[in-house]
């Protein structure tokens, strides 16, 4: 318990440093808010300095930084001026899009990947590891917006299998009441079966598309981990005294293996969620990476901050739980005392 | 029952609600219009710091303003707004007096905004107050003569009068341009708040007016549903009954949704996918060059060596038009290249300035200025405007090397060239802008003349800068037409920027899709459209 709340202790330096330093770094960015949106031909030099004004930008920088470490105490992210909204409402709007995309795209990549790369250390330079290396290395080379469109182009394009590739549920569906934020939940809680098999359809090959991206390192770590393992001389051992096979794969071998696995699976999550633009983009789903991205090109600086912000403290967590599992799978961690 | 039975006898009792919901969806989808683009609203207040063009897709089609501008067609059959023809929107009729210094208006007397509340002359003038007390509002309608909300007079419930200080011509078009939507007073002011007496804060996430639309359901960043507002009775009722919007970054995905059939108007499509578009002939595309906006190459007049008249007409003829049009552009848009040099044929502007590719001509006009070996600079272009942009930079760079001047290529990160320019430190670049008003004195007074970064070239001249200020409120149309023609003279012998084309405004719709109207805001006019 007490490792818990060192490891929570622990978090609020970190989240201090990531406001200061997006605080500092947005305002680092060469262009001048103030100018870019007084985007109208008829504004002059006065009508500048007034929208500066307005967006508190003529106080001196320390100031800034107090006024918006106060607005942060009081839970008041700031107010994006790309779409108008506070930024805490879109962010609250659009992480659980980017979360259940990870997640299918996580689960999906995890369950093709494990068994991939699992079956590859097994017999190696077996016909299954040399499809476990095409699978990856074509994963890794092909940038996910290729993917996308290539998806789209066979499968609504062409075969017209798959539901037009807009947003999260079809466009003429009622939305299911906002109770979760992830549609495949929400519409089950509203025993709306039509809603579900919609949501899920549009699910499918934005997810897709994010497994093919993280397929690759998940079963390069899988194969390599299980490799190690199973050369490894209590793995000899077991063999020797004739344990049943299935039991120094799993128990032996694949326990020891996870560890490096559940490291690669928390770095890969986290980079799924915050990294997706191009998913994000080409099949217009309502996600933060894309939020952020536009934030930045039109220097609007609360929603590139609160973004960072959020992001961190994800990270944070996922690195938490990472290391909660290690603890679980490893007891010699000494990370948690009564596992 | 059966249940076909059951279906027929449903209809027939017209309990449309219990046909099975495909059926019901088909019949909503034929007066449902689907539109995809790149970007939504971030605001559905006209006026207001960082509001999109978006913006303007909403606002003008669930407000009404007191005037708009007529209609024309284009050769191909597409509608055109007429600039120079305004007529009555909420206004039943208007009318012009004291030598141009007022202008009355009579309003409909059956208009009604969405809640039902009829509109009077007390919701206009707390309009038009409301735009001349914001400074961005204030700085587009002193354009107009307009600054005080004194010079706005109720007469009587129906009736407003506009007084300006001289008559101008700028006046009428700026109340029918974007800014001056007629708001629901009595819901606006319910909002406003002592330190917010314009309800700044709420019309921007509401909309509290009497277009022909009214806003059903807004998800920022995603989707918009407007439904049709039945009682409207400024114009002819609209065709569709529900628009859906939805936001589509992806420009393949906006375009291959339009092709399956699945929307009904792309916006925002990048000139090679238009081109593609049309050959495959699935859908229509329509392309209208945009009336008063431009790309061109600017130059620093006040940095050597672009304050060298002769430098600047050798890049103008060293440049290679043709292969950038034909490459960077597709050929979306109206060239505002060649021509002939000297006096202007028309009082068009912006009009083709008389330069094409001779690069003979240029080194000699380098040679002359004493620059015989050239020199070398930077060209700058911003990253969003990346597809033009890119090729267009590489002709050039190529074409000018042959005639002795080394350029660099700075791609500047989205958003910065604005700052860029507004500290004028920028020497060589490609950039693009609009003017919203189409007589040319206020094209030369927002581009040519100045201290702001409008002034692209940052020209300084004592006799153009002389005919800015006398055109302004010019009444006799010889005299103007006289030094507008001077001016253009002067644009084309001085060149301050090197104008290279209108770019078109490409439109993808279904072949059913008619009535598209182009404005001068480039966003869509939901009035006129209507499925055939």
């Amino acid at each position: 318990m007490s490792f818990l709340l060192r490891r929570l202790a622990g978090v609020v330096p970190t989240l201090f440093g990531v406001v200061l330093v997006t605080f500092l770094l947005t305002r680092l960015l060469p262009g001048d808010p103030a100018v870019f949106f007084a985007s109208s031909p008829t504004a002059d030099a006065t009508t500048i300095q007034a929208i500066r004004e307005t967006l508190g930008l003529d106080q001196p920088l320390w100031r800034q930084f107090l006024l918006y470490l106060a607005a942060l105490l009081r839970g008041d992210l700031g107010l994006s001026i790309s779409t108008g909204q506070p930024v805490l409402r879109d962010l609250a709007l659009r992480l659980p899009a980017s979360a259940e995309l990870t997640i299918a795209g996580f689960l999906l990549a995890a369950s093709v990947s494990l068994p991939l790369g699992i079956a590859a250390a097994l017999k190696p330079r077996s016909l299954v590891d040399h499809a476990c290396r095409l699978v990856s290395t074509a994963g890794v080379s092909l940038p996910t917006f290729v993917t996308g469109l290539l998806l789209i182009y066979v499968f609504y394009y062409q075969a017209g299998i798959a539901p037009e590739p807009i947003g999260r549920i079809d466009p003429f569906a009622t939305m299911p009441p906002d109770i979760t934020g992830f549609l495949l939940l929400d519409t089950l809680f509203a025993a709306d079966a039509e809603g579900f098999r919609s949501a899920l359809a549009q699910l499918i090959l934005p997810a897709a598309t994010m497994a093919i991206f993280a397929l690759a390192p998940l079963a390069r770590m899988t194969r390599a981990a299980m490799l190690g393992a199973l050369g490894s001389d209590f793995i000899r051992t077991a063999r020797a005294n004739g344990l049943r096979w299935r039991t120094i794969v799993v128990s032996y071998a694949l326990r020891n293996a996870l560890l490096p696995i559940v490291t690669t699976s928390g770095m890969v999550f986290s980079y799924m969620l915050g990294a997706n633009v191009l998913v994000e983009r080409v099949f217009a789903w309502p996600g933060v990476g894309s939020y952020a991205l536009d934030s930045l090109l039109s220097l609007d600086y609360a929603p590139v901050q609160g973004f960072m912000l959020v992001m961190a403290f994800i990270f944070v967590l996922v690195n938490l739980l990472v290391d909660i599992a290690y603890a679980v799978i490893d007891p010699r961690t000494g990370l948690l005392d009564d596992a | 029952m059966r249940r076909r039975e059951f279906g027929l006898a449903a209809a027939s009792l017209g309990m449309a609600g219990l046909l099975p919901q495909r059926e019901a969806r088909a019949q909503s989808r034929a007066e449902s219009l689907r539109i995809l683009s790149q970007a939504g609203p971030n605001s559905f207040d006209p006026i207001g710091v960082g509001i999109n063009r978006n913006a303007i897709q909403v606002h003008w089609n669930t407000y009404d303003r007191l005037v708009r501008f007529g209609t024309t067609r284009q050769p191909d059959g597409t509608l055109y707004y007429d600039y120079y023809e305004i007529e009555g929107e909420l206004a039943e009729s208007f009318e012009v007096a004291d030598g141009g210094k007022t202008i009355t208006f009579v309003l409909r007397p059956d208009a009604s905004f969405h809640d039902g509340t009829p509109v009077t002359a007390e919701d206009v003038k707390w309009s038009l107050d409301r735009v001349v007390s914001n400074p961005i509002g204030r700085a587009q309608f002193s354009t107009g003569s307009m600054t005080s909300p004194d010079q706005f007079t109720v007469v009587d419930a129906r009736t407003i009068r506009v007084t300006t200080p001289q008559a101008d011509r700028f006046t009428l078009p700026n109340i029918a341009a974007a800014y001056p939507v007629i708001y629901n007073s009595k819901v606006a002011k319910q909002h406003a708040t002592a330190a917010d007496p314009w309800a700044n804060e709420w019309l921007r996430t509401n909309v509290a007016g009497g277009g022909p639309y009214r806003l059903e359901a807004h998800t920022p960043g995603q989707s918009l549903t407007l439904s049709r507002f039945d009682a409207w009775k400024n114009g002819m009722l609209p065709g569709f009954r529900r628009i859906l919007w939805q936001v589509v970054p992806n420009a393949q995905t906006r375009r291959s949704s339009l092709e399956r059939g699945d929307a009904d108007i792309v916006q925002d499509l990048p000139p090679q996918d238009v081109v593609s578009m049309a050959e495959a002939g699935r859908v229509r595309v329509v392309g209208v060059p945009m009336a008063g906006a431009f790309q061109f190459i600017g130059m620093n007049n006040s940095m050597a060596p672009f304050d060298n008249v002769k430098v600047r007409q050798a890049i103008a003829h060293a440049l290679p038009y043709q292969q950038m049009f034909d490459a960077a552009l597709f050929r979306r848009g109206r060239p505002l290249f060649g021509g002939q040099p000297g006096s202007p044929a028309s009082i068009e502007f912006p009009q083709p300035l008389g330069y094409s590719t001779d690069a003979a001509k240029a080194r000699a006009l380098l040679a002359e200025a004493g620059f015989p070996n050239g020199f070398e600079t930077t060209f700058s272009f911003e990253l969003s405007l990346a597809p033009v942009a890119e090729p267009l930079s590489l002709l050039l760079q190529e074409a000018l090397g042959r005639v002795g001047i080394r350029v660099t290529i700075n791609k500047v990160p989205a958003g910065q060239l604005g700052t860029m320019l507004e500290r004028k430190e920028v020497p060589f670049f490609f950039e693009g802008s609009a003017a919203y008003l189409n007589d040319p004195d206020y094209f030369f007074r927002i581009f040519y003349h100045g201290p702001t970064r409008w002034n692209f070239g940052t020209y300084r001249n004592a006799e153009f800068a002389a005919l800015v200020d006398k055109t302004r409120y010019e009444t006799d149309q010889a005299t103007y037409e006289r030094d507008i023609r001077r001016m253009i003279t002067l644009a084309k012998e001085e060149v301050p920027i090197i104008l290279l084309w209108q770019p078109a405004l490409d439109t993808g719709m279904a072949r059913n899709i008619d009535g598209y109207k182009y404005l001068f805001h480039r966003q869509l006019e939901l009035r006129t459209l209507r499925r055939v």
